[in-house]
C-alpha cells in the first residue's frame, strides 16, 4: 500500500512540474489563450448582465408614450372623484414602479373669444407622465402657481396667443374672473390641442368644485407588476372607483419588450459561438506547436489517459484564471453600455457569476476537445524523427 | 521568388491556413450580420411600434374650438365641417405611401341608449374594409389594421353590412347587455328625434374612451346621422424615423427651410413630413402627429439602434482580439521556418512582406466568405424575432472587407517584435 501511494505522489509531483514548466516556459502563448478567454468570458458576462437589466431599462425608456393606467369614477359624467381617493390610489402603488401621475379636472369655461375646455392637472407628475408633449416656451413649475396656464396649439391659433400673452378667464357659475399669463403652448396632435390647462387648485376654484377630480392617469413600470390585479384590488378597496389598464400603451409594451429581449438573446448566443471558435483555434495552435514534446511523452510510455488529462488541467487552470479576470473586465464593459445606451448603470447581478462560469468553462472544454483528440493521433516515432 | 514563397505557404500548411480563414469567416459573418441587423432594425422596429395605434390625425380643417370631455362633445351646436370618404384612397398615393400602414375614418355622433339618459358616443369607422387603392388592388385597411390593442370577445362587424355594432365593455358592464343581444338607440334632438335598432356582435375592450361607447361600421353611422359619404376625422397609420434638428427647424417654420433643406425634408419619412403630404393630398384638411405615438416612437427607435450599435461594436472588438490572438500563434509556431529564412540571408522586411501578405490573403477569403454567411445569419434572426428577411446592405461587404484585413495584419503584426528577435541558430537548433 505505502509503495502505491509513494508511487502515486510521484506521479503527482511529475504531473505538477510537467504542468508548471509548461505553463511557464511557452509564457507568451499561455498569456494568448488566457486573453482570448478572457475576452470571451467579459463578452459573455457583459451581454448577459445586460439581458437581464434590459426588460426594465427598456420598459422605463417605453413609458416615453406616457400614461398605460387609468383611475375614474365608475359613474361618467360629473367629477364625482375625490381628490383623497387619488391620494389613497398612489399608497398602493410602489414608489419605485410610479413614474409620473396626474389627477384631471375637467370643465368649460369662457376665454376672452369663446368657450374653451379647462382642465386641472398636477404638473410636476404631468411632465414625467407624458414626456411626448412638444412644449414651446415653458412648463408651469409649481403646484401652488395660480397666475400662469399652458394652452393647446390649436387654441393659441383660434385665440391669436403667444408665450407670455394675458389671458383672461370666466366661470359664470362661480364669478370666477382673472387674468392668467401663458406660460407654455402644447401640442400633442390630440385633444389637449384644444384645451387650457391650470393647476388643480386653481381649476378647483374656477369651476366650484372643490377637492374633486374627474380621474387620474398614472404611468407605471409594469414589468413584473401585474396591473390587472392592481386595477382589481383598486376596485375593491374604493368604492365608487374604476380603474384599468390602458390597452393602447400596456399591450404594445409586452410585444415590444418580448421582440428586444429575443434580438438580445439571439446575439449573445451568436457572440458567444465566435468566441468559442476563437478560442479553440488557440487551443489548437497551441497543439500544434507541442507536437514533439507530446511524442516525447508518448515515447516515455504516457498513458492517452495522462495527456488527456495534462492538457484538460491545463486549459482548465488559464481558463478560470481567464474567466475570473473576464468577469472583472466584463463588468466594466457591462456599465460602459449601460452608460452608452441608457444612461445608468446596469446592476450587479450574483446570478450572472455562475452562469457566465458555466458557459465559459463549457465553451473552453468544447474547443479543447479538438486539439485534445488531434494530441490523442499523434504517432511519436513519426514526429520525432523530424517529419 | 515571393509569389512562390506565398503560394507554398498556403499549399503546405493548408490545415493551419484554413483554421484561420474559418475563425475569420466567422466573426466576419458575426460582424455583418449583426451590422445588416443594427441597419435595418429602425425598419423592423418601427413596424412592431405600429402596435401603439395611429400616429397621424386627420380632421377638416376649421376655426371652432371642439368643448369634448371624455369623448362627449358640449358643443353640439358648432358648426361642423366634414371630409369626403371618397377622397381617402389619395392617402396611398402620396410620395411616402409605401409607409402609410393603414387608415381609418372616423364619424361620432352622441346617441342615447333607450332608457338611459347619460348620452354615449356612437361611432362610425372601418374595421377591416377592403379599399382599392393605385398598384395596390387588394389593399385592406380599418381599426383592425391601425389599433392591435382592440381587444374583441365575439365577432368583428361586417363593414358592409348595416346594424351589426361593437358595444364598448364598460357601457355593456353597466347596462347589463351581452354579445347577440339588440339593442335601441336614439339620436338627434328632441323635436327630429329618430331611433333605431342595433345588433351587438361583439364586446369592445380597449381602456379608452371607446369602453364606454358604440362602435359601428362607417355607412351604418352615415345612414343613421343623414350624412352619406361624409367623415370627421382619419387616423393614419405611418412608418416614420425619428424626428431631428430638421425636422424639428420644419416644424417651427416650413417657410425658413432653403429649397435644399426643404428637398431632404420632404423626401425623408418624418411624421411631419408624412402629416405634410396627407394634408397635400386630401382637400380642405388638416393633418397632425399624434405626439404621444410619435415621439414616444422615435424616443425607443433611438435607444434599440443605439443599443444594437453598442453591441456590434463590442462584438467586433471581441472578435478582432480573438482573431489577433490566433494570428499570432500562427506565426509563433512557425518560428522554425523564420530561423532557417533569417539563416539564408532574409532581411527582417522580408520576413514581415510575407506574413502581411498571408494575413491578407486569409483576411480577403475570409471576409468574402463571412459576408456570404453573415447575410445567411441576418435572414435567420430577422425570420425569428421579425418574421420578415431583411434586405442586404451593401455598404457591408466593403466595411467587412477592409476589417477582416485589418483585423488580420493587425495580428499578425503584433508578433512582429518576436519574430525580429528570433536567432536563427537557436531556433534551428530546435529551442524555441
Amino acid at each position: 500500500m505505502a509503495a502505491i501511494s509513494l508511487q502515486q505522489r510521484q506521479n503527482l509531483r511529475m504531473f505538477l512540474r510537467i504542468l508548471l514548466q509548461s505553463l511557464r516556459i511557452r509564457k507568451s502563448r499561455v498569456l494568448i489563450a488566457f486573453c482570448s478567454i478572457l475576452i470571451g468570458a467579459a463578452v459573455v458576462f457583459a451581454l448577459l448582465s445586460l439581458y437581464f437589466d434590459i426588460s426594465i431599462k427598456m420598459s422605463r425608456e417605453l413609458r416615453a408614450y406616457g400614461a398605460n393606467f387609468f383611475v375614474g369614477a365608475a359613474e361618467t359624467g360629473q367629477p364625482t372623484l375625490e381628490a383623497d381617493v387619488y391620494r389613497r390610489v398612489l399608497e398602493q402603488i410602489p414608489a419605485t414602479r410610479l413614474v409620473g401621475a396626474s389627477p384631471y379636472l375637467y370643465g368649460v369655461a369662457r376665454l376672452d373669444l369663446g368657450n374653451a375646455v379647462l382642465a386641472g392637472v398636477d404638473f410636476t407628475g404631468l411632465r414625467r407622465l407624458s414626456p411626448f408633449w412638444q412644449v414651446e416656451g415653458k412648463w408651469v413649475a409649481v403646484d401652488f402657481d395660480e397666475e400662469h396656464c399652458m394652452i393647446g396649439r390649436a387654441l393659441a391659433r383660434n385665440m391669436a396667443l403667444k408665450v407670455g400673452d394675458q389671458l383672461r378667464v370666466f366661470k359664470r357659475e362661480t364669478g370666477f374672473n382673472q387674468s392668467l399669463t401663458v406660460r407654455g403652448i402644447v401640442e400633442t396632435g390630440q385633444a389637449e390641442d384644444d384645451q387650457i390647462f391650470v393647476n388643480l387648485s386653481l381649476a378647483q376654484k374656477i369651476l366650484g368644485q372643490p377637492g374633486r377630480i374627474n380621474h387620474a392617469m398614472l404611468s407605471i413600470l409594469s414589468r413584473d407588476f401585474d396591473t390587472d390585479a392592481l386595477a382589481a384590488r383598486l376596485k375593491e378597496q374604493l368604492p365608487g372607483v374604476t380603474a384599468a389598464p390602458l390597452r393602447k400603451v400596456s399591450y404594445s409594451e409586452g410585444k415590444i419588450l418580448e421582440k428586444i429581449k429575443g434580438l438580445m438573446a439571439l446575439v449573445a448566443v451568436i457572440i458567444l459561438a465566435a468566441t468559442t471558435f476563437c478560442v479553440m483555434t488557440t487551443l489548437v495552435a497551441m497543439v500544434v506547436e507541442r507536437t514533439r514534446e507530446i511524442a516525447l511523452l508518448k515515447s516515455l510510455g504516457a498513458e492517452n489517459r495522462s495527456i488527456v488529462r495534462q492538457f484538460l488541467i491545463e486549459t482548465g487552470c488559464i481558463s478560470l484564471a481567464g474567466i475570473a479576470g473576464g468577469m472583472l473586465v466584463g463588468f466594466l464593459l457591462a456599465q460602459l453600455l449601460g452608460q452608452a445606451v441608457f444612461g445608468a448603470a446596469i446592476s450587479f447581478r450574483i446570478a450572472v457569476v455562475p452562469l457566465t462560469l458555466t458557459v465559459s468553462l463549457v465553451a473552453a472544454l468544447l474547443a479543447a476537445i479538438m486539439p485534445v483528440r488531434m494530441a490523442l493521433r499523434i504517432a511519436p516515432a513519426t514526429v520525432l524523427k523530424g517529419e | 521568388m515571393f509569389i512562390r514563397m506565398l503560394r507554398q505557404s498556403f499549399l503546405r500548411g493548408r490545415k493551419r491556413k484554413a483554421l484561420a480563414v474559418a475563425t475569420i469567416v466567422i466573426s466576419a459573418s458575426l460582424i455583418s450580420a449583426l451590422m445588416t441587423i443594427s441597419i435595418n432594425v429602425g425598419d423592423k422596429m418601427s413596424r412592431e411600434l405600429k402596435s401603439y395605434g395611429a400616429n397621424i390625425n386627420l380632421l377638416p380643417k376649421s376655426e371652432s374650438i371642439p368643448l369634448e370631455i371624455g369623448g362627449i362633445d358640449y358643443n353640439p351646436l358648432r358648426g361642423q365641417s366634414f371630409l369626403a370618404e371618397t377622397d381617402l384612397p389619395a392617402i396611398k398615393e402620396i410620395f411616402w405611401r409605401n409607409n402609410i400602414a393603414g387608415f381609418a375614418p372616423f364619424l361620432k355622433t352622441p346617441v342615447r341608449l333607450a332608457g338611459q339618459r347619460q348620452p354615449v358616443q356612437l361611432i362610425g369607422t372601418w374595421f377591416d374594409r377592403h379599399q382599392p387603392v393605385a398598384n395596390e388592388p387588394d389593399y385592406r385597411t380599418g381599426v383592425r389594421q391601425i389599433n392591435p390593442f382592440w381587444e374583441v370577445v365575439g365577432d368583428w362587424p361586417e363593414d358592409r353590412a348595416f346594424g351589426g355594432v361593437l358595444l364598448g365593455s364598460g357601457l355593456a358592464a353597466a347596462a347589463g347587455l351581452e354579445v347577440g343581444d339588440r339593442i335601441r338607440i336614439e339620436l338627434g334632438e328632441a323635436e327630429r328625434q329618430q331611433s333605431a335598432e342595433l345588433q351587438v356582435v361583439g364586446l369592445l375592450k380597449t381602456g379608452g374612451a371607446e369602453d364606454q361607447s358604440i362602435v359601428a361600421p362607417l355607412a351604418t353611422v352615415q345612414q343613421l346621422t343623414g350624412l352619406p359619404g361624409k367623415i370627421q376625422a382619419v387616423s393614419v397609420s405611418a412608418l416614420t424615423v425619428p424626428e431631428n434638428a430638421l425636422a424639428k427647424k420644419a416644424r417651427r417654420n416650413l417657410d425658413a427651410l432653403n429649397t435644399e433643406e426643404y428637398d431632404r425634408w420632404y423626401c425623408t419619412a418624418y411624421v411631419s413630413t408624412i402629416a405634410h403630404q396627407v394634408e397635400e393630398a386630401i382637400p380642405n384638411s388638416a393633418a397632425r402627429p399624434i405626439w404621444q405615438v410619435a415621439a414616444g416612437e422615435g424616443a425607443v427607435m433611438r435607444k434599440i439602434q443605439l443599443l444594437l450599435l453598442v453591441v456590434t461594436v463590442a462584438a467586433f472588438i471581441a472578435s478582432s482580439l480573438g482573431i489577433s490572438s490566433l494570428m499570432s500563434t500562427t506565426i509563433m509556431e512557425r518560428s522554425g521556418e523564420i530561423g532557417l529564412m533569417k539563416a539564408l540571408g532574409a532581411a527582417d522586411r522580408a520576413v514581415y512582406l510575407l506574413f502581411l501578405s498571408e494575413a491578407a490573403v486569409v483576411g480577403i477569403i475570409g471576409g468574402l466568405l463571412g459576408c456570404v454567411a453573415g447575410a445567411g445569419l441576418a435572414q435567420l434572426i430577422s425570420l425569428g424575432i421579425f418574421r420578415s428577411t431583411v434586405p442586404f446592405a451593401p455598404v457591408t461587404l466593403p466595411v467587412i472587407l477592409f476589417t477582416s484585413v485589418l483585423i488580420a495584419l493587425v495580428g499578425s503584426l503584433a508578433p512582429s517584435r518576436h519574430i525580429t528577435r528570433l536567432l536563427p541558430a537557436e531556433v534551428l537548433h530546435g529551442r524555441n
